[in-house]
């Protein structure tokens, strides 16, 4: 099969790849660059787990053709942490157990983390209906939705200290 | 060679990796050479097949399923699934042939080079069609899988009430959110295998017995496992296919299930009916129950399917002390995928036939339901006549019935629905451990698999408490068949229960060990030494708890039903790590609410299934669901640990306390589950 040449940013990283044209981007991800914390959970863009950023947007990287990403920039669970440090929603949810199989993590914090983008300070109404593309069958959700509750909190509580420091 | 380079980091359990996107599931793993496997299903859901052209098939591996893991009985046997179809298929995803190619896209387009010539047959698809039509199984007189009694037949008490009804539970698709999977590498006469899995040796005695192999020459190694509900427990056709395949083609095989395979093919749970005849005086005190439980068990025994009929009638007096009582059950072929177990695996299904009755007899005497509950309980232990044993049970649902404040909740609203239960965990036949103490640190492998439940909470909690090791020198690593001899699995609300009683017993052992060797325990002699003890612990007691749920609810516009307030209230035995009791319980109470309002797997008059993804499969969504009110009761159990069984407790209690609710509220006498939004509609 003849195939076309994509460039990307995953990650921060500069990506140049040759990609069949039918190469979902979930593929091309775990397959390709090894970046395996994207996980597959279903074949009909129901649950989420393969949530990634796609210029910053959360989008289901199983509904989207690797082509379809050329000349834009990925974000994987894998490039959330900065210089091995935990991000604040990867934090909460080992804190508050937003996860027991951790099949869905990703997914959730993807979500959670352009959720928080929008909007600094969710009502739980707000997060609930925010990760309803995001399944989740062993925590009932409660403990997930505590955990971007809590990474409000603590991304809120850092960028005080930084204006702080500023001042 | 093919070999997985996993390193000790990799292969211990560590649920702190899930958040950085660093697990080890089975689809993450790549072997030099492997190729990938695809399976051609049955479209018919009864068909006989005329003429099979490409692929591996039943000419290549003429091979039957071993009966093994959750609920599996030596009796099983004379319908055990075939690996490939052969001659016939018998439900709609039934595996036909198997290709292989590089990589899963080609191997899907590989499917299309197979051709099959079917002739179609008349299928069976309901329980009432496999009473009424003759055998899907040539040499067989009927579709009667099992029949079994329970109790002692007696003849009808003279009683003023009696009230009759018949109450089903629909089947429900396990939908863990990562699908069945697994690699095999064959290399040096040794079958490795990775997997998806609850139970290891399951996998690994189902693969010898089906392959013919010695046990010697199989090790099973379990990957993080994203979820299982049940679905995960055994032996299913396609691990025969992909050992056999890399036996045959000297590569690794990685076989990954899609969600479309999972509704069709993977056992899913429930497909129950119960009827049932209630005596009872005017007063409420009941006389006795008579019934008939009826099992859609699928084409072919899973194991499970021939067990719950047993299982399920025993159950059904629930925590009532009922002094006569009669249960005939049978589990009956359709053509539909073999039933296996999820979540509860029968102990939802008694519950909701007894409790549904309870409510209907409360109405039937202009009772309050929790009054006409407590009036029929014992102050005293109590043996069911069909040998379910339970505690004195009035005094714990008397607290219940405070504790959730169903009083005052009855007062103020009309939607309230409120169940009382007996859990009734897989306690049988115990659990195996190994512990190694090597170099100042401790490994832990247990005979069942973590898949999300916190097994590592509890065993670095016991082993701190029995040998006083510092939690963080403790690691407890993925369930491994090359590391444990013998093991049972994770299913039926066992693992606190039989693994933690296995953890104490080997320490217990290395204590004694290290007192010989030292004269006296300390943690240091111990560290500062070498140990290697396994334990197949065995129990077989029964180890039964108590638990009570309340649900109100309103309807909302086109028969929506939206849950206001689900509450629990159970006996946990000693929580060996209470924010993982309350995880669970969550999680169950929301699998509960699914199988009440949204799950289901529905197939038409053809035996197609028409439920098609998993939204359509119901599983619940984060906007669908309430926040839960969840009160723990820590009545040690007479274990060393004091723990008891509490995974299954919510899928067990809510769906018959948010039933009533809806009824309550409907006013519409409610008979099964889900209760859709047509039915409150009509």
């Amino acid at each position: 099969m003849s195939t076309i040449k994509i460039r990307t940013k995953v990650n921060g990283k500069d990506v140049e790849a040759e990609v069949e044209p039918r190469t979902l981007l979930v593929h091309f991800l775990r397959e390709e660059l090894n970046l395996t914390g994207t996980h597959v959970g279903c074949d009909t863009s129901n649950c989420g787990a393969c949530t990634v950023l796609i210029d910053g947007q959360a989008v289901k990287s199983c509904t989207v053709l690797a082509a379809q990403a050329n000349g834009k920039e990925i974000t994987t669970i894998e490039g959330l942490s900065r210089n091995g440090e935990l991000h604040p929603l990867q934090k909460a949810f080992l804190e508050k157990h937003g996860l027991q199989c951790g099949y869905c993590t990703s997914g959730m914090i993807l979500t959670s983390f352009w959720l928080l983008k929008k909007n600094k300070d969710p009502s739980e109404e707000e997060i609930r209906k925010n990760l309803s593309g995001n399944l989740c069958r062993c925590t009932g959700y409660q403990s997930i939705v505590e955990s971007v509750k809590y990474a409000a909190q603590l991304m809120n509580e850092k960028e005080v200290e930084r204006e702080m420091a500023v001042r | 060679m093919s070999e997985l380079k996993w390193g000790d980091r990799e292969l211990a359990y560590d649920s702190s990796a899930f958040v950085r996107g660093s697990g080890h599931y089975v689809d993450d793993i790549k072997l030099p050479g492997m190729i990938h496997m695809s399976v051609l299903r049955s479209p018919y859901a009864r068909a006989r097949i005329l003429s099979l052209k490409g692929g591996m098939s039943s000419k290549d591996l003429g091979a039957r399923m071993a009966s093994v893991g959750e609920g599996a009985s030596p009796e099983a046997g004379l319908s055990i699934e075939p690996v490939f179809a052969t001659g016939f298929v018998n439900y709609v995803g039934e595996p036909v042939a198997a290709v292989f190619a590089d990589d899963r896209y080609k191997s899907t387009d590989l499917l299309e080079s197979i051709e099959v010539d079917y002739e179609p047959l008349e299928p069976v698809v309901t329980i009432d069609d496999a009473l009424k039509l003759g055998p899907i199984h040539s040499g067989r007189k009927d579709n009667i899988m099992v029949e079994t009694s329970k109790g002692t037949d007696f003849q009808d008490p003279e009683s003023p009430i009696v009230i009759e009804d018949t109450l089903e539970n629909d089947r429900i698709s396990a939908n863990p959110i990562e699908p069945r999977g697994i690699v095999t590498s064959y290399t040096d006469g040794m079958l490795n295998v990775w997997i998806s899995t609850q139970a290891v040796h399951s996998v690994k005695e189902g693969l010898v017995e089906s392959l013919g192999i010695s046990p010697e020459s199989v090790r099973v190694m379990q990957t993080d496992t994203g979820g299982g509900f049940g679905s995960k427990g055994g032996l299913y056709p396609e691990y025969v296919m992909a050992s056999y395949a890399s036996m045959k083609f000297g590569k690794p095989v990685k076989w990954i299930e899609t969600r479309r395979e999972h509704l069709a093919s993977t056992n899913p749970g429930r497909g129950v009916r119960g009827k049932v005849k209630i005596f009872a005086e005017r007063n409420g005190r009941i006389n006795g129950l008579k019934g008939e439980v009826t099992i859609d068990a699928g084409a072919y025994d899973s194991g499970i399917a021939s067990f719950s009929p047993g299982f399920v009638a025993m159950q059904m007096t629930g925590p009532y002390s009922i002094e006569k009582a009669f249960v005939v059950a049978r589990a009956l072929f359709t053509n539909k995928v073999p039933q296996g177990p999820y979540r509860g695996a029968g102990r939802p299904e008694a519950s909701f036939f007894i409790e549904r009755m309870m409510d209907m007899l409360a109405d039937e005497l202009a009772m309050d339901p929790a009054d006409l509950r407590l009036l029929n309980m014992s102050d005293k232990p109590f043996v069911s006549p069909m040998g379910l044993k339970i505690d004195a049970a009035r005094p714990f649902f008397e607290g219940a019935v405070r504790e959730l404040e169903y009083r005052r909740e009855s007062k103020m609203s009309r939607g309230v629905g409120l169940s009382f239960f007996v859990l009734v965990p897989a306690v049988y036949p115990g659990e195996s451990a190994r512990i190694i103490v090597k170099d100042g640190k401790v490994s832990v492998w247990l005979g069942g698999n973590s898949h999300g439940q916190g097994h590592e909470i509890f065993v670095k909690k016991l082993i701190n408490e029995e040998l006083q090791v510092p939690e963080e020198l403790v690691t407890l690593y993925r369930g491994d068949t090359g590391m444990t001899k013998t093991g049972v699995g994770t299913w039926g609300s066992r693992s606190a229960i039989v693994a933690g009683a296995a953890i104490v017993a080997v320490c217990k052992k290395i204590k004694q060990e290290v007192e010989k060797e030292f004269g006296s325990y300390s943690v240091r002699s111990l560290l500062s030494s070498g140990y290697d003890e396994f334990i197949n612990n065995e129990l077989k007691m029964p180890l039964n708890s108590f638990g009570a749920n309340l649900a109100t609810v309103e309807i909302e516009k086109m028969g929506r039903v939206r849950v206001k307030k689900c509450a629990a209230y159970y006996d946990v035995g000693r929580a060996l790590n209470r924010d993982m009791v309350i995880g669970q319980i969550q999680g169950g109470m929301a699998q509960g609410i699914g199988q009440t309002l949204h799950e289901g797997l529905f197939y038409n008059k053809e035996g197609q299934l028409i439920t098609s993804s998993i939204s359509d499969a119901g599983v619940p969504l984060a906007e669908d669901l309430p926040n839960f009110i969840v009160n723990i009761v820590e009545n040690r159990s007479f274990l060393p640990h004091g723990a008891k069984g509490l995974g299954e407790a919510p899928t067990v209690g809510v769906p018959t306390a948010l039933t009533r609710a809806i009824e309550s509220v409907s006013g519409k006498r409610l008979r099964r589950t889900p209760v859709t939004p047509e039915e409150l509609m009509k």
